[in-house]
């Protein structure tokens, strides 16, 4: 399910393909069992800039290696292909569960439900490793949560980089805030074109 | 500003009978409680709270989080005190109620009020924070009741465990003489982790305090103008007092003249700023106004005044009109119930020791009948009741001197 990114970047623009990034609604994002708050905010970045870690990374708390990472989008996404880079001595994530549209889920929910997908990572501390999707499953998804629940040995879990490929749609899967129904129709709410006077036809 | 949801875990374990937080451990935790539920709903109007009880026949919700204060008060009655406080199964549930709460978007807090003894393990407890810090909920603990070297030892793991950020706090509060929730609105479980203080937090510390808050007053005129108005009495009363101090030791040797002059207190009242005849036609007066602080304060005053001219006060008072009689009793009362009660006052009540400020309301009222028997007994009768709201005092008098 992964392959190799074994050619050289000039050809195609790789950080094009990366760019779901861009459809986060990144101050929305969240982490439970992160050791500094907010930290999770500094993985989702352009491509290139996938191994700096400049701006931090998100480490789990100490003895503790399972992470939870909340993602909402601006718009509904479909997601290609994921790409995790995590952190060395063994502090890398070695398994991923993604669950879909659900909201507030914390580790007993995590730990009891049935994900969307789920991978086995290797140890990516290059970025060229990606995971691909059943795409048919991660259409139209307004917010993304993956479940790190251990990593290679190490005592706490560090990710340094989270990207995602695909598309965005325009839409939003949001909750009908206002619907109006109308008891008895009033016509004048109802002008047509010709009605109104905009109509290229004219009848005297 | 912060959206919360709360869940408190109240004790009412069988340790909670125990009388030395006046009047009885239980009641002082439901004041606190009381009090926390109108800050944290005050603080942001989605903020929800809820209630549990952790001893008694085992944990118990009383109520879901909810915005709906009055529904949080009302669980609060006709609660039994019995068996023994289970902390790590409160703590628990707690976690699961707010776990489906309503509205994700609130950040996760328990607040314990631990008054019996703990019987868990430290290492229990801590695995116990340790998980609700995974799970991003801050832990408030409020240490009462039962004091015991390995119970705070307790209880300070697992706020170290839980804590994030400064998040969770633990309070400690001896048994004394000040009131449970009057320690705790200094704390920062009512401040919000050093935000500034919410405005009710801020008003009502500002009350309790008999000064100026952080703010101008508190919030004055946006959320309780009667308080707003009676902060900016104390805050004359400050000032003013300065000025007592130093006139009432000359004024106390000419306290006999003074009293002559009882009668026609009305339009004089601003030239007898130490007199104690004064001072019991101001209590009267202060009735009329919005501050009950201001006459408890002049109640205080009396006690304040050491012990020998209690007696000359009482002479004197017998010289001057017909009722005084009525008066000294009052006094007496006032005096009495000073030296016990005085400790356990607000100090809202210090306000009214001031005399010259409360001649110079009293300059301000329209013609009070001072020499009314029924305001004098309330205002004995008020000494006891601190609490009771001023307007319900003042209406009575005011309809029975019209």
């Amino acid at each position: 399910m992964a392959c190799l990114h074994d050619h050289s970047c000039e050809d195609h623009d790789c950080s094009s393909d990366w760019s779901l990034y861009k459809h986060i609604d990144i101050p929305k994002v969240s982490a439970l069992n992160e050791a500094v708050p907010g930290s999770v905010k500094a993985v989702f970045k352009a491509w290139e800039q996938r191994l700096s870690s400049s701006e931090g990374l998100l480490e789990s708390n100490e003895g503790d290696p399972e992470l939870i990472v909340y993602i909402p989008f601006t718009s509904d996404v479909k997601i290609k292909s994921i790409s995790i880079v995590g952190g060395a001595d063994g502090t890398s994530p070695n398994k991923m569960r993604a669950f879909i549209n659900r909201e507030g889920i914390d580790f007993s929910d995590a730990q009891s439900m049935q994900a969307v997908q789920e991978w086995d990572l290797a140890e990516n501390l290059q970025g060229v490793l990606e995971y691909q999707t059943r795409y048919s499953r991660f259409q139209g998804v307004g917010n993304l949560t993956l479940h790190f629940p251990d990593s290679y040995g190490g005592d706490t879990s560090r990710i340094q980089y989270i990207g995602l490929k695909g598309e965005a749609t325009q839409l939003k899967r949001d909750v009908v805030a206002t619907i109006v129904y109308e008891l008895m129709p009033n016509p004048s709410d109802h002008k047509t074109k010709s009605e109104s006077g905009g109509g290229m036809s004219h009848v005297e | 500003m912060v959206l919360e949801a709360t869940m408190i875990c109240i004790d009412n374990s069988e340790w909670m009978r125990n009388g030395d937080y006046s009047p009885t451990r239980f009641q002082a935790q439901a004041d606190a409680v009381n009090l926390i539920c109108g800050a944290k709903t005050q603080s942001n109007p989605e903020n929800t709270v809820g209630v549990l009880t952790m001893a008694g026949k085992g944990v118990r919700v009383l109520v879901t989080p909810t915005s709906d204060l009055g529904k949080i008060l009302a669980c609060m009655h006709g609660l039994e005190i019995g068996g023994e406080m289970n902390l790590a199964a409160g703590i628990q549930v707690a976690q699961l109620a707010l776990k489906h709460r309503q509205n994700k978007k609130q950040q996760q807090r328990i607040i314990v009020f631990a008054g019996g003894p703990v019987k868990y393990d430290k290492k229990v407890l801590e695995m116990i924070g340790k998980k609700l810090k995974k799970n991003s909920v801050a832990l408030d603990v409020v240490n009462f009741g039962e004091e015991d070297e390995e119970k705070t030892e307790k209880l300070e793991a697992l706020v170290a465990a839980v804590n994030n950020n400064d998040s969770s706090h633990i309070v400690h509060v001896p048994a004394g003489s000040n009131a449970l929730s009057d320690v705790l609105l200094s704390t920062p479980i009512f401040t919000g982790d050093g935000e500034g203080g919410s405005g009710f937090a801020a008003a009502a510390a500002a009350a309790a305090a008999g000064g100026v808050s952080g703010f101008d007053f508190g919030v004055d005129p946006n959320l309780d103008p009667e308080l707003a108005l009676a902060l900016r009495v104390s805050m004359e009363e400050e000032r003013a007092r300065q000025e007592a101090a130093a006139k009432k030791a000359a004024d106390d040797s000419s306290k006999q003249d003074k009293e002559g002059e009882s009668t026609s207190q009305d339009a004089t009242m601003s030239e007898n700023a130490a007199t104690s005849a004064s001072e019991s036609e101001n209590k009267k007066d202060d009735l009329m106004d919005d501050e009950n602080a201001l006459l408890q304060q002049a109640l205080a005053m009396s006690m304040d005044d050491p012990a020998a001219t209690v007696t000359t006060r009482d002479t004197d008072m017998s010289e001057a009109a017909a009722d005084d009689q009525d008066l000294a009793l009052a006094l007496q009362l006032s005096v009495q119930e000073g030296g016990k009660d005085q400790s356990g006052e607000t100090d809202m009540g210090k306000l009214l020791s001031d005399q010259s400020f409360m001649s110079s309301v009293l300059a301000s009222l329209p013609g009070v009948d001072p020499n009314d028997p029924s305001v004098k007994d309330l205002l004995a009768s008020m000494q006891n009741q601190p609490e009771v709201s001023p307007k319900k005092d003042e209406d009575k008098p005011k309809e029975e001197d019209k």
